[in-house]
């Protein structure tokens, strides 16, 4: 598990990634708690998805693309629990539920434009990232790491 | 003065004591009753209890962050909120294990029905056909219930199937997506009624809009799930509250039953229970003994008792659960809206299919999405999370679900029997769905998707969720009753035929189980077995 402070940037880093900031200290203690309740990080954990979130924190804009790769190819993976965690806990805290479950002004055609365009951009990014994290599988499998 | 001893506090349980109490008896109950942790800001919407409580996260998700569903794990949206894992909790002293079922039990005071969604459809005439019960049915009973505990809805197009009772309340306000489906409805009505044989009606729901008898009224803060915290929502722990206030009613709690005991004429004379704190055995003396632990736990302790009595315990078959089917949709006349968050959380409407053999009625609860945790359905949207919560925040107003529920029978093979364990006995449970159930399943949900369809719905392909057997907790039929005599069943009036003074109060004595809620039945069945007791 990583150490408090860096959970701390972690925490505010996914949190703006989500639209809410970048939390508040009850948000960031709760997700402080639940790693250190255990229930984040699984014994069977590999090295690559602890890469991944590295990569996540240090690269904060890259959150999406790693989010898209991890959606397909590893949904159950470190970053989406991380992510998902946070989610979970920004939901049960205002004003950060009202940012998060707020409809956007438009038309309903403007809707589902958008969202054609969120898929393609969805798509390309996990095309994207195939390929570029590939090295860093292959790295992480050469080192065993666990 | 009759006297009589209850063996739980569920739903059956508090209404039996009730009727026999009102009849003059002395009511002894023994029940585990774990108590449910007290409301907390009651009067705070569910928008409001997120600004003013001090540790929401701890609230919605656990000390423990267990009510956080990760992406991949086990678990059903809209699971058990951590506020009620009290009432799921098991008891060390109660084993079991089971094969194509996966069971529930609650020790808690009310029993499982304090997790009830409050649907309260009658069952009609053709339903209650091999209840052995007489023309009277069970109308008169459904009503002294709703009086009870206050039931809302209308007189429909739903009573067609659904009968109508007495003491029926108007029901809630519409939140905005009920009332614009209904209202569709309204315009396609014939077209779904002769078409699909389908029909749309207010739900009928424990809850009331009105302050009554010491009850408040729903005024909608939008915490259903996580237990009303004004107590509008009906729950059987509320008229045990009120049960201990009578004088001739005796509440032993933190007792768990292990057996009864008869004499040489099979004539039932004493119940052994144990005294959970102190593990000290205690002997009660017994008139009539109700057993309204629900229909597993009144199963084990019915054969444990044999067990001990004769040496060997028999098989109980018949067993019986509701099939439920999830069918989530979109309505896209909702879509961008704001999702009104003040609003009764559960069905507001619900849905009737008729099928050909009248006994084989599909029933749908519809509950729009109003106030939820919502990380459980974004993390299902299969983009990158900030572009799956952008879809679901436009989308929010117009979700929604039917709960699509099943009948069953009672089969021979899906049964409940002890086996050894140590010293003591688990109970072991085995079910197969009928052959034909995934042909009626299909057929049934094809016709729903279309109903669907025609009020401007979209059913996203391959989100319907078979839910397993055991999840819905509506079990019955271990020992059915009976008009002719015969080993494991019991009479018409809830007696047992192999021990006299012995009376299941629970679904234990169903012989057939509609796709309907039993909750509301079984308080009035147990009314109506409370009824003849006193007479007998």
């Amino acid at each position: 598990m990583a150490d408090r402070a860096t959970l701390e940037r972690e925490c505010a880093a996914f949190a703006r990634y989500l639209g809410a900031g970048a939390g508040d200290a009850y948000v960031t203690e709760q997700y402080v708690a639940a790693h250190e309740a255990g229930v984040v990080e699984l014994p069977g954990t590999t090295g690559f998805e602890r890469s991944v979130v590295a990569l996540a924190r240090a690269l904060p804009w890259s959150l999406r693309a790693l989010d898209a790769h991890a959606r397909v190819f590893g949904n159950g993976s470190l970053l989406r629990r991380k992510l998902v965690l946070l989610l979970a806990i920004l939901e049960t805290r205002a004003p950060h539920d009202e940012a998060l479950d707020t409809p956007t002004a438009g038309s309903n055609l403007g809707m589902f434009v958008r969202m054609a365009w969120l898929g393609a951009v969805f798509a390309t990014l996990v095309v994207v990232t195939a390929l570029l994290l590939l090295p860093v599988r292959v790295v992480s499998l050469a080192g065993g790491a666990r | 003065m009759k006297r009589v001893l209850i063996v739980g506090s569920g739903a059956s349980g508090v209404h039996f004591a009730q009727t026999a109490l009102e009849h003059g008896a002395q009511v002894t109950m023994l029940d585990v009753g774990r108590v449910a942790p007290a409301p907390v800001l009651p009067d705070a919407s569910f928008a409001r209890f997120k600004r003013e409580h001090a540790d929401p996260a701890g609230y919605f998700l656990g000390s423990k962050f267990e009510s956080v569903l990760f992406p991949g794990a086990k678990g059903e949206y809209y699971g058990f909120p951590p506020h009620k894992g009290f009432i799921f909790a098991p008891l060390e002293r109660f084993r079991m294990r089971a094969s194509g079922f996966d069971p529930l039990t609650s020790f808690a005071r009310g029993g499982l029905a304090e997790a009830w969604t409050g649907g309260s459809f009658p069952f009609n005439a053709q339903e209650l056909a091999d209840f052995t019960l007489g023309p009277e049915g069970l109308l008169a009973n459904y009503g002294r219930v709703a009086a009870r505990i206050g039931i809302s809805g209308a007189d429909d197009d739903l009573s067609r199937f659904t009968p109508v009772h007495e003491h029926l309340a108007p029901g809630l306000p519409l939140d905005p997506h009920s009332a614009q489906l209904f209202e569709r409805y309204g315009r396609e009505r014939e077209h779904l009624n002769t078409r699909l044989g389908a029909w749309m009606g207010r739900t009928r729901a424990a809850v009331r809009a009105d302050d009554r008898e010491g009850r408040n009224g729903c005024t909608n803060l939008g915490r259903c799930l996580w237990s009303c915290p004004r107590e509008a929502l009906y729950t059987p722990s509320l008229t045990l509250r009120a049960l201990l206030k009578h004088e001739r009613f005796t509440y032993l709690s933190g007792r768990h039953v292990a057996r009864f005991e008869a004499d040489e004429s099979n004539r039932v004379r004493r119940v052994r229970a144990v005294e959970l704190a102190t593990g000290r055995e205690e002997v009660h003396e017994v008139e009539s003994l109700v057993l309204a632990a629900g229909t597993l736990a009144s199963a084990k302790l019915f054969l444990d008792s044999l067990r001990a009595h004769g040496g060997r315990a028999p098989a109980l078959a018949g067993l019986m659960d509701n099939r439920q089917v999830l069918v989530p949709f979109v309505n896209l006349a909702m879509l961008r809206r704001r999702y009104q968050s003040d609003s009764y959380q559960y069905h507001q409407l619900a849905m009737g299919f008729e099928r050909p053999d009248p006994r084989h009625y599909v029933h749908g609860l519809v509950t729009t999405l109003k106030t939820a945790l919502i990380h459980p359905i974004v993390q299902s949207v299969p983009f990158d999370l900030k572009s799956a919560l952008w879809i679901f925040r436009n989308a929010h107003a117009a979700l929604g679900i039917v709960n699509v529920n099943f009948h069953d029978d009672r089969r021979p093979g899906n049964r409940v029997e002890l086996e050894a364990d140590g010293d003591s006995t688990r109970l072991v449970v085995q079910y197969a769905p009928s052959n034909d159930e995934p042909e009626r399943m299909k057929a049934a949900l094809a016709t729903v998707k279309k109903a669907l369809s025609k009020l401007g719905c979209v059913v996203p392909p391959g989100m319907a969720h078979v839910r397993p057997m055991g999840a819905s907790v509506h079990y019955a039929g271990t020992l059915p009753m009976s008009a002719t005599r015969a080993p494991l069943t019991t009479s018409p009036a809830g007696e047992s035929h192999d021990i006299a003074g012995l009376y299941f109060a629970d679904g234990t004595t169903f012989p057939f189980l509609p796709a309907k809620n039993l909750t509301f039945t079984l308080m009035a069945n147990a009314d109506r077995i409370a009824q003849a007791w006193a007479r007998a």
